[in-house]
């Protein structure tokens, strides 16, 4: 164990490309910690212990975040050494790290719970976690690891088909690799990765990155067949033929629409067409990429999430003027805080309680302003705790040459069409143990949570893996014992 | 990878390709299309099987060389070669039920996506006739129809000089649309099908609209995904937003919002433009 030290109470920074930079090209924005940065930062940790770390419970993975923490300032003298010690804690229950460490809402999780705060500032958990997956992977220390481990899992003869690549699906995928099952995951896109890939833009998770972390999970034994849209290429029915069992993942894909007069003008996206132009198909390289997009001068976002903060700082990168429009107030903003503060440095407008209920085009069909209602907060709060609004009867229109809708989605129609699945409000159903009203068929992450988190999502996955491994073992049992 | 079997150019700007592809071909149905990426930096364009062998395990595409990517794919593809990508099958099937007389129209390249309707149609007992418009070199596809269908009609024309794209689309439209009335005036139809550029269909839509025929009309807005979860290819039908590749591509001609769906197949055309400027620039080594 470390020595005791002195209580260091401010965090250590870590460099950020100024903004004035960085709005002209798609590149990361935080640039991480060194590994001196990263062990200044790890000595704040006051190192609570396992069964009371709140940072602990405060994970839906449940990461020993002190654990991972202390490997660095304990094998502070033999770097690799410290980040191989610190990636074999993480990885007992997170598979993608560097992808978590960047995209999870710490301040609302571990770092919400960290006692430091009580002095100082939290650790900064998501940071140090991100070091390590970074670090790991520059030196290849994750390659070393993954070759220590492969040789030893012991083949369990069962197969177990995955829909979707999303974080659920290969967190499912890697988790039962890992214990010997033979896995192949059904993903619809020409990648895999879900949100990771279409989604969530470059400049706040590098594709490489994604992509080497997928390349783990394949040196783990997981197939990937991309370009397989269950449902159509392929139906539940026949994979329950071939498989053993099944995972559902296919996420929280359709976007929602607003219901208002104008939505089909051209320059109207929705987040999610925009995002996968602009990441997936890079058309931001357009014409070296062939995928086109078109941002026009002024840009109105709707919405104030994640998705919104995204298309918003996305759009900004190509030179337009953006406002993002939202229908309630700061306070109810969703998106997470780094996000927002980014992307009022990038020089983003907001404009809150107001709700759109018009869309209007210039005679070519192109939009050229959105009129909204004025609205105004009530006292009264709703299920989700959030403040009540109704509208004014106030108007007030705003020009802009291209309108991205980043209102929320809902998950995909072609999953949960499926016969005998039983949805709710356009969920799948699952048990305690994540199975779906199909014997064999689980589900986990958006598809039954509608849109949430990275690692709520990675949680479900390694749930239903475990699940998964005991339906297995029992029918394997069964078997056996026939 | 989808390993190109066999590439041939069937007319001028008609380029088919046999593909690998067991996974689409096993299940594809009349109607369906694939979502195709055929090179690193590319980007999705639906395409559609015109015809499949599920035991063999492979399909045909026949592009029509338009912008960049059919461009490329004509120029940088030999057999031999793999496609990166061919997602699918995507879609619904177009109805195949008994209607009786169908007339099945192909307007420009539009029909080697009836090709498949038609045949299966005619399988079913009905009574098909098909009529492909196009510039007169590029019919297509002749001997295939007058094998599968009671009766094939080609009604060309000659390009004249001046003539562009904008010209050539027009007088396909109105080729079309007198040709349609024709046929609909001497003979008695009971369903008519339709696939084209958006504007074609439209004019041909007005027509069978005065004789009140049940109409089905394939549509092509713009995809990306294919599979429901962007929105590009929606469409106006009966005052809904639907989603082409989900809902669609077919839908009853009645119901669809024809002068939108005109607006939106245009959206990118000075992007498409330019990168077809930039790719033929490419090719002369500038
Ligand atoms: C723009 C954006 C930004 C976000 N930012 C954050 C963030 O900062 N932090 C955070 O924690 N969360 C964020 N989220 C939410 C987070 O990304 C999701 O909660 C998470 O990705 C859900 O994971 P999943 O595996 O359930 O689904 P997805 O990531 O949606 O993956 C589902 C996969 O299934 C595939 N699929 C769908 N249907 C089929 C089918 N029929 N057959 C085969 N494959 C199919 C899809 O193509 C996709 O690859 C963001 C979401 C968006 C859209
Ligand atoms: C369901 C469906 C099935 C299709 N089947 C066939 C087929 O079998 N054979 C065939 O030749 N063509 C087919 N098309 C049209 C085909 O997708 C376009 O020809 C192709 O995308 C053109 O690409 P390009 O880069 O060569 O031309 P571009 O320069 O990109 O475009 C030329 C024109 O094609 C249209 N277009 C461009 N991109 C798309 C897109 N992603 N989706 C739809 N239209 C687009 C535009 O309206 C544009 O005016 C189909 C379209 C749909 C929607
Ligand atoms: S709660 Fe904070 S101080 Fe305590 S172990 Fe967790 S990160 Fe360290
Ligand atoms: S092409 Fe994206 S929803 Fe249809």
């Amino acid at each position: 164990m470390a020595v005791r030290r002195k209580l260091i109470k401010e965090r250590v920074p870590t460099p950020e490309r100024p903004a004035e930079e960085r709005i002209h090209d798609f590149k990361e924005v935080n640039l991480g910690y060194t590994f001196e940065l990263a062990v200044k930062e790890a000595e704040r940790c006051l190192q609570c212990p396992a069964n009371y770390a709140p940072c602990i419970k405060g994970c839906p993975v449940h990461i020993n975040i002190p654990g991972f923490i202390g490997k660095l300032v304990e094998y502070r003298d033999d770097p690799d050494k410290a980040v191989k010690e610190a990636l074999k804690v993480i990885w007992a229950c997170n598979s993608l790290p560097a992808t978590t460490g960047r995209v999870c809402p710490q301040e609302d999780q571990c770092e919400m719970n960290c006692v430091m705060g009580k002095v100082g500032d939290k650790i900064n958990i998501g940071k140090l976690e991100r070091f390590v997956a970074d670090y790991a992977r520059e030196k290849g220390i994750d390659e070393e690891l993954l070759f220590e481990m492969v040789p030893k899992i012991e083949k369990k003869g069962q197969k177990v088909a995955i829909i979707g690549a999303g974080p659920a699906g290969l967190t499912a995928a890697g988790e039962l690799a890992k214990l010997g099952y033979d896995v192949t995951i059904y993903e619809a896109l020409h990648e895999p990765g879900g949100v990771l890939m279409y989604g969530i833009p470059e400049f706040r998770l590098p594709k490489s990155i994604v992509e080497s972390e997928i390349d783990k999970l394949r040196k783990l034994g997981v197939k990937i067949l991309t370009d397989h849209i269950v449902g159509k290429t392929v139906t539940i029915e026949e994979l329950l033929e071939e498989y053993d069992a099944v995972f559902i993942g296919s996420g929280a894909g359709t976007p929602r629409l607003i219901n208002a007069p104008g939505i089909n003008l051209n320059g109207i996206y929705t987040a999610n067409e925009f995002l996968t132009r602009v990441n997936l198909m890079k058309a931001y390289l357009f014409p070296e990429y062939d995928t086109p997009v078109k941002v026009g001068k002024r840009v109105i976002v709707i919405g104030a999430g994640n998705t919104a903060m995204d298309a918003a700082r996305s759009a900004r990168r190509f030179g337009a003027e953006v406002i993002i429009a939202y229908r309630r107030g700061e306070e109810d903003v969703s998106a997470r805080i780094e996000e927002v503060e980014h992307a009022k440095e990038e020089g983003i407008k907001f404009e809150y309680f107001i709700n759109p209920v018009e869309f209007i085009g210039d005679e070519n069909g192109n939009v050229k302003a959105v009129k909204f209602e004025k609205m105004k907060p009530l006292d009264e709060r709703d299920k989700r705790g959030k403040r009540k609004i109704v509208g004014t009867g106030e108007y007030v229109t705003i020009e802009a040459d291209t309108v991205i809708i980043a209102i929320g989605k809902h998950p995909n129609r072609l999953i949960i069409n499926t016969p005998g699945l039983k949805v709710e409000r356009g969920r799948i159903v699952v048990d305690e143990n994540m199975m779906t009203s199909i014997p064999g068929v689980f589900a986990g992450g958006d598809a039954i949570r509608g849109e949430a988190t990275v690692i709520l999502a990675m949680g479900d996955g390694r749930r239903a893996a475990k699940a998964i491994h005991e339906y297995l073992t029992k029918k394997r049992e069964g078997k056996e014992n026939a | 990878m989808y390993r190109i079997l066999e590439k041939k150019e069937l007319a001028p700007k008609h380029i088919m390709y046999r593909i690998e592809a067991p996974h689409v071909a096993r299940k594809v149905q009349p109607g369906q299309f694939v979502i195709v990426r055929a090179f690193p930096n590319g980007e999705r364009i639906p395409l559609t099987p015109v015809m499949w062998d599920r035991e063999e395990g492979w399909i045909v595409l026949i592009t029509f060389v338009r912008g960049k990517t059919t461009m490329r794919m004509a120029n940088e593809l030999k057999p031999g070669d793999s496609i990166l990508n061919v997602a699918g099958p995507l879609g619904n099937p177009a109805p195949i039920e008994k209607f009786g007389r169908v007339l099945a129209v192909g307007l420009s390249a539009g029909i080697v996506e009836v090709f498949p309707i038609a045949k299966a149609l005619q399988e079913a007992g009905n009574d098909v006739t098909t009529l492909h418009v196009a510039p007169a070199p590029m019919a297509i596809l002749k001997d295939e129809f007058t094998e599968s269908v009671s009766r094939h009609i080609f009604e060309g024309f000659e390009i004249q000089e001046g003539w562009g794209t904008k010209e050539i689309v027009a007088e396909i439209a109105r080729r079309g649309a007198e040709k349609v009335k024709e046929l609909l005036s001497e003979e008695n139809f009971d369903f008519v099908l339709t696939v084209g550029p958006a504007g074609a269909q439209k004019a041909v839509f007005n027509v069978v609209k005065e004789f009140g025929i049940p109409m089905h009309a394939d549509l092509h807005p713009i995809m990306v995904d294919g599979t429901g979860m962007c929105g590009s290819c929606r469409v106006t039908v009966g005052g809904e937003v639907k989603f082409a590749c989900i809902d669609g591509p077919g839908f009853d001609a009645y119901k669809v919002d024809w002068d939108e769906l005109i607006h939106r197949v245009g959206f990118y055309t000075d992007l498409e433009k330019r990168a077809l400027e930039e790719y033929l620039k490419s090719l002369r080594g500038e």
